[in-house]
């Protein structure tokens, strides 16, 4: 039904939706397209429609591939909980001058360079870097001990990198527990790990699974990390999608893998719905 | 008890802010070393810095980053701005669609909604540089300047809003002398938190740059591939000073905007 | 008679199904001080909303000067509001808080404005704040710079909610007194809502009792405080003993009523009471207050025990037990009778403090 009031409220909506829709909504819906058609020996894309493209995620080595993706996002999202959490609960409990010192630290790598940040590794872990230097020199190791180009060292940049985002997500949530329902639990003869088992950690759920979220979708995408520490040794989504486009010039294939990334996007959005109830991702951002 | 608590406590922060800084001021140390590797330490330098005033490539991809992270963030404050002051207009249902749409950038992994860019400008036969690096990178910043002064829109106590408007101020007039002046704060963080994002992209600009028109950080990335050399260290040095130089701008001009 | 200044005229008003205002009737004289109060919930914001044009009416009109503004908004209606939170624009010193209204309105030059600005702050006794931020004045302060922003634009009506709700007793108190002083300075019409029946006592020229969306009674403080129309209004303006009785005889305005087992005499002072026939049911209305305690039997008088002896400073609450039924006397002194719990005593009241009231369905007796 159309009512000529609420139109007349929302018109300046209008705008603002056309904008992110011509965006984002046109080029996805290219996308979609796209990973219908096929393209020639050339790399130009030729428009007969085909599902070969989403065959080939079933191909053991792309299907390994979506699994590599996947097990480095849920791992990066389980490491950043565990080291995160204290972090979070812990600053949540500082004094006021000191917690907002702690947050300030949490905050600041936000606004230093990624790739800085990931280069940093490549200087700590190198073979030539700054632990095996100290270790050769303290003679604990008499040659370089390889930690770079392993699936493990794309997992500590890609964490190290997100962990933020877990840190403050729950932060969120601790700091809005009310703090005399811990006092309540005490005072009811609770011990104050049952009184974190049983009231902090199932209030401070909704942080949890955002911070999984927001830890879970970038970590998908980041292919510069495992190109820079993991050096193509394991293969990730992101790398392949992108050698597809700019190297192996099948655009319709990544197109397809994007779509298959989306979906794992909308699968986990989907689990933090269901978990949190939070239907507009309002504990998200 | 409680005093072991409270050490194990500060032992933990201490130690994770530790990690979490140690590879930044390795980076920043080893931009001083003499040797090229990181092998050894052989005296203070500052040629690796000479070398990157002298580097034609570095500082033509510089000026690009630049210009497209100043556009950007004015792009973004504009429309961040004007999307968040009409979401507080419409009704409820329209202001969550409003909220579907501009997440929606942030829930897409950067990697699908460049390539997918890629091939939609390209459809459109748009020159690849400063226009669709603009047009991409106000898509992921916007984002934030729209939550952010909506985040103190919704602080704004209503009968603020009512009062100027019993005092004779029109929808506009509350607008202009109300709304903008105590969301400018917000509007400032969030553009020079923007100002960064852009100047910090990779993902995205990779597929957004033009042949004549390569981003710092892509530039950056494309020389990491090939190996360490301290004369990344001591760019991304700058580049850090630089960041940290927008940060602290922007809490004095919070602090003075608070006053 | 003066046409009124501002007519409300059956006004209706939903929020979603749930009805707030019903059929909503008032005059608003030019130049008179008039309360609405009422407890909380029971509309009289929203009234003052619609008057301010911050929400509209469902049905009904509001005449201003005698034309229709029902359709106006807030901006074009020359009415301001005094917020209960004062509602201070937090990025303005008190000077440009001040002149936000002719400045938006283009009413007057800067030159006048710094004119009348110095004039309503000596108004409100707050010169020489110009330049101050109202992070740096007291809630006192914020409400005078508040009514002061108001006063500007010169408004035909000053629309004031709960102004004093946020302020301690002390300067509430003093407050009051001001803002009267104020009013029939700037001789402008103060429409004020409260639930605080004491403050609208003391302030008002006329008051106007709400209970859930309708006005019970307007009268002045007086006559709402003596001759209350309903239960609503006799217990919501003073303390008083409410208590079902049974007329049995009705003679020249003054009535036998039967209250419990003892015959007492009252004087109906309003015409409808004065109708009531022997064996109608009615409800005997007692200020607290007016009632006396004595040791020997007066005239007129019942038997009681006394229950509890409560003594708060200048008065003494006693609660009495009269055959069962409980009844409270508030006394600021008695030097004629020394009593005690558990003492038989003889209760008596002022002619003047009881009345009868319409007897109301649902009515139970409540300690209250």
């Amino acid at each position: 039904m159309f009512n000529k009031e609420k139109f007349k409220q929302n018109a300046p909506a209008i705008p603002v939706l056309i904008w992110v829709g011509f965006l984002v909504g046109l080029p996805l819906v290219f996308v979609i397209i796209l990973s219908f058609l096929t393209r020639d020996d050339l790399g130009n894309v030729v428009i007969k429609f085909t599902l070969s493209n989403y065959k080939k995620i079933f191909d053991p080595t792309y299907l390994k591939v979506f699994f590599n993706s996947f097990l480095l996002a849920t791992l990066t999202g389980l490491i950043t909980l565990i080291i995160g959490y204290p972090v979070a609960y812990f600053t949540a409990n500082l004094s006021p001058k000191k917690r907002s010192l702690s947050i300030g630290l949490i905050m600041l790598p936000f606004w230093i360079s990624s790739l800085l940040r990931t280069y940093g590794w490549i200087i700590l872990l190198g073979n030539t870097g700054i632990i095996n230097n100290i270790l050769t020199k303290l003679n604990i190791i008499q040659s370089p001990f390889n930690m770079m180009y392993k699936f493990s060292t794309t997992l500590i940049g890609t964490a190290y990198m997100l962990i933020p985002f877990m840190i403050i997500a729950i932060y969120n949530s601790v700091d809005k527990l009310d703090k005399s329902l811990l006092e309540a639990s005490y005072d009811l003869g609770a011990s104050k790990r049952q009184t974190f088992l049983n009231i902090t950690l199932p209030l401070t759920l909704p942080g949890i699974a955002g911070g999984f979220t927001l830890v879970f979708i970038p970590s998908l995408g980041l292919f510069f990390i495992s190109d820079l520490l993991g050096g193509g040794m394991t293969l990730f989504l992101g790398n392949v999608i992108n050698s597809q486009v700019t190297k192996g010039r099948n655009k319709p294939l990544a197109a397809a893998f994007s779509i298959g990334m989306i979906i794992l996007v909308l699968i986990i959005l989907y689990l933090y719905g269901k978990l949190t109830k939070d239907k507009k991702g309002e504990g998200l951002f | 008890m409680n005093k072991t608590s409270n050490r194990f406590r500060t032992f933990y922060l201490s130690l994770f802010f530790v990690i979490l800084y140690i590879p930044v001021l390795g980076v920043v140390l080893y931009s001083f070393n003499k040797s090229p590797s990181t092998a050894s330490w052989t005296g203070f330098t500052l040629d690796w810095y000479r070398d990157l005033f002298n580097d034609k490539v570095i500082i033509e991809s510089f000026k690009i980053s630049i210009k497209v992270a100043l556009l950007t963030s004015i792009l973004s404050a504009i429309l961040g701005t004007t999307t968040a002051i009409i979401s507080t207009y419409v009704t409820s249902k329209m202001e969550n669609v409003i909220r579907g749409v501009m997440i929606l950038p942030l829930l897409v992994p950067e990697v699908a909604l460049g390539v997918s860019l890629l091939l939609f400008f390209s459809t459109l036969n748009l020159p690849f540089g400063i226009l669709t690096l603009v047009l991409s990178h106000s898509l992921f910043c916007m984002p934030y300047v729209y939550l952010m002064v909506l985040l103190r829109l919704k602080e704004i106590d209503i009968s603020i809003i009512e009062s100027a408007k019993d005092l004779g101020a029109t929808r506009w007039q509350v607008i202009k002398t109300i709304l903008l002046p105590l969301v400018t704060p917000s509007i400032i963080t969030s553009s020079l938190l923007a100002l960064a994002m852009s100047l910090d992209d990779v993902v995205i600009s990779t597929y957004m740059s033009g042949p004549t028109s390569t981003t710092l950080p892509v530039h950056i990335f494309s020389m990491m591939r090939v190996g360490v050399t301290p004369k990344i260290n001591a760019l991304s040095t700058l580049i850090l000073v630089g960041t940290f130089f927008i940060v602290g701008l922007s809490q004095l001009l919070n602090k003075k905007s608070n006053q | 008679m003066n046409k009124p200044l501002l007519s409300l005229i059956d006004i209706n008003k939903y929020f979603d199904n749930f009805q707030v205002l019903k059929n909503v009737s008032l005059d608003i004289k030019d130049g008179e001080f008039l309360t609405l109060l009422g407890p909380s919930g029971c509309g009289k914001t929203t009234i003052l909303r619609c008057i301010a044009g911050l929400e509209t009416v469902d049905s009904g009109d509001i005449l201003l000067n005698g034309k229709s503004v029902v359709y106006l908004p807030a901006n074009k209606r020359n009415v301001n509001t005094v917020f209960q939170n004062y509602a201070l624009f937090p990025h303005l010193n008190m000077y440009d808080n001040i002149a936000y209204g002719p400045r938006i309105k283009k009413s007057m030059t800067e030159d006048e404005i710094k004119v009348r600005v110095a004039e309503v702050l000596h108004l409100v006794q707050m010169s020489g704040y110009e330049d101050r931020m109202s992070s740096q004045l007291s809630g006192g302060q914020m409400q005078r710079i508040a009514i002061a922003r108001a006063l500007i634009n010169e408004p035909d009506i000053l629309l004031l909610d709960e102004p004093l709700g946020a302020l301690d007793l002390k300067l509430r108190k003093h407050m009051q007194r001001e803002l009267a002083l104020l009013q029939k300075q700037t001789k402008t019409t103060f429409v004020y809502v409260t639930h605080d029946q004491e403050e609208a006592v003391n302030i008002s020229d006329r008051i106007a009792v709400m209970n859930k969306g309708v006005i019970q009674q307007i009268g002045t403080p007086r006559e709402v405080y003596n001759h209350p129309v309903n239960l609503f209004v006799a217990s919501f303006i003073g303390d008083r003993n409410i208590k079902e009785v049974e007329i049995l005889e009705n003679n020249n305005n003054y009535h036998k009523v039967k209250l419990g087992n003892n015959t007492v005499t009252i004087r109906c002072s309003r015409t409808a009471e004065c109708k009531s026939k022997p064996g109608d049911k009615a409800l005997l209305a007692i200020h607290m207050d007016k009632m006396k305690i004595d040791c020997n039997e007066m005239p007129n008088s019942i038997k009681g025990k006394v229950v509890s002896v409560h003594y708060a400073g200048s008065q003494t609450r006693t609660e009495l037990d009269v055959n069962g039924q409980s009844l409270t006397a508030i006394e600021y002194q008695n030097e004629d009778c020394e009593y005690k719990i558990g003492d038989k005593v003889y209760i008596t009241w002022e002619e003047s403090g009881a009345i009868l009231l319409p007897m109301e369905d649902g009515f139970e007796e409540s300690g209250v």
